[in-house]
C-alpha cells in the first residue's frame, strides 16, 4: 500500500491498522505520536485505526530541548 | 525573632504546586546521562521537551526515556520551531499526547538570527490554548502591556526573557521585567539569556517566582556541577526576596561600626 510517511513516499507491507505499520517500520513500543491526515491518533485507537492508500501518516517524538 | 519557614514556600502555576523555582531545559546536553544528572543535581520539577518529526529509521538516542522514570517531574513540551499560531497548537496538541502533561510552553521565534518571540502569534496561540484547558506558560518579549494580556486570557504564568535565547547574556530587560512583576498577579519566570547562577538570584530576589535555564548548565564545563549551583543560587535569591533588602542608600556611605574615636569610651 503507498503511504506518504513523514513527507516521503513509503510502500507499506503492513497496513492493516496503525500499529502494524509502526511495527513494520520499527517503532513499535517507542513513545510516538502518531498524525493520520493531520488528525491526531490517540494511542488507544491505534489498533483499530485502519490505513486507506494514499494516506499522509506523520510520526512525532519528544528530543530535548529549552 | 520569627524566622521565615521554608517548608512551606511554594509556588503554583495553572493549580499546580512546586517548590523548586529552577526549571531546566534537556537541550544541548552531550548524552541523555549527564542531562538526566543535571536534572537530578538542580532538583527541579518541571523540565521543557521539543517535539520533532522521527526519521524514517528508529534512532536509539532516545534521551526522554530515563527521563520519564524519575519520580516527581512534569514535563513541559514547547512549541519550538513553530513559525506561527496554528503551527504552535498543532504541536501543543501532539505534545500533550505524547507526554501526558496539561503543561505547554508557546514558543513562537520565527527569526532564526535573533529568535525573538513573536507577540502577536504568541498571544493568539496562548489565547486558544488556554481555552482548551492547557496550562499556558508563554515565553515573550519582556514586555508588561503584553503581559497584561496574556494574563488576562488565561495564561498560567508569564515568562520574559532575560535576553535572546542561547547568548548567555543575562539579565538585559531589567527595567522591563520590574514593570511586569509589579502588576503581575500569575507567576513571572525568567526564561532564556542566563548565563551565570547570580543571574538566577537576581531575578528571584527581584521577584521572579521561578527562572528557566537550559544552555547555562547544559554548555557550562560541569553541567551536573552547574546544576547544583543554580539550585543554590535560585535559594538564595528567594530567601533574599522574603527577607527584604535593606533601603538603598542616597550615594553617601552610613557607617555600620561606631563613629566615635577607637580610643573612647563605650557609650560616652
Amino acid at each position: 500500500m503507498k503511504l506518504t510517511v513523514n513527507g516521503e513516499a513509503y510502500e507499506a507491507k503492513r497496513a492493516e491498522s496503525v500499529t502494524a505499520l509502526l511495527e513494520e517500520m520499527g517503532f513499535g513500543g517507542r513513545a510516538v505520536v502518531v498524525v493520520l491526515n493531520d488528525e491526531v491518533i490517540p494511542a488507544s485507537t491505534r489498533s483499530t485505526c485502519v490505513l486507506r492508500e494514499g494516506d499522509c501518516v506523520d510520526l512525532f517524538r519528544l528530543v530535548g530541548g529549552g | 525573632m520569627k524566622r521565615q519557614g521554608k517548608l512551606k514556600d511554594e509556588w503554583i502555576v495553572g493549580g499546580h504546586r512546586f517548590s523548586s523555582r529552577l526549571l531546566m531545559g534537556t537541550g544541548k546536553f552531550q548524552d541523555a546521562e549527564t542531562m538526566v544528572e543535571a536534572v537530578l543535581a538542580s532538583g527541579t520539577q518541571i523540565v521543557t521537551v521539543a517535539l520533532r518529526r522521527v526519521g524514517r529509521i528508529p534512532q536509539e538516542d532516545d534521551m526522554l526515556g530515563p527521563l520519564r522514570r524519575l519520580e516527581g517531574i512534569t514535563l513541559m513540551p514547547n512549541t519550538s520551531g513553530a513559525r506561527n499560531a496554528s503551527e504552535a497548537i498543532r504541536a501543543a496538541r501532539l505534545g500533550r499526547e505524547l507526554s501526558g502533561s496539561p503543561f505547554v510552553k508557546v514558543e513562537i521565534h520565527p527569526n532564526p538570527h535573533h529568535l525573538m518571540p513573536d507577540p502577536i502569534e504568541t498571544f493568539e496561540a496562548a489565547r486558544i490554548l488556554a481555552a482548551e484547558g492547557f496550562v499556558v506558560m508563554p515565553y515573550m518579549p519582556a514586555d508588561p502591556v503584553l503581559a497584561k494580556r496574556l494574563e488576562d486570557v488565561g495564561c498560567a504564568s508569564l515568562m520574559p526573557l532575560g535576553s535572546a535565547i542561547g547568548s548567555g547574556r543575562g539579565l538585559a530587560t531589567t527595567e522591563m521585567l520590574r514593570l511586569i512583576l509589579r502588576d503581575a498577579r500569575i507567576p513571572v519566570i525568567v526564561d532564556a539569556g542566563l548565563r551565570s547562577p547570580s543571574e538566577a538570584a537576581a531575578a528571584l530576589e527581584m521577584g521572579c517566582a521561578a527562572v528557566l535555564v537550559n544552555s547555562a548548565v547544559a554548555a557550562s564545563g560541569d553541567p551536573i556541577a552547574m546544576a547544583a549551583a543554580f539550585a543554590q543560587a535560585v535559594e538564595a535569591g528567594r530567601n533574599a526576596n522574603l527577607a527584604g533588602l535593606m533601603p538603598r542608600g542616597g550615594g553617601t556611605a552610613l557607617a555600620t561600626s561606631p563613629l566615635t574615636a577607637f580610643l573612647s569610651v563605650e557609650g560616652q
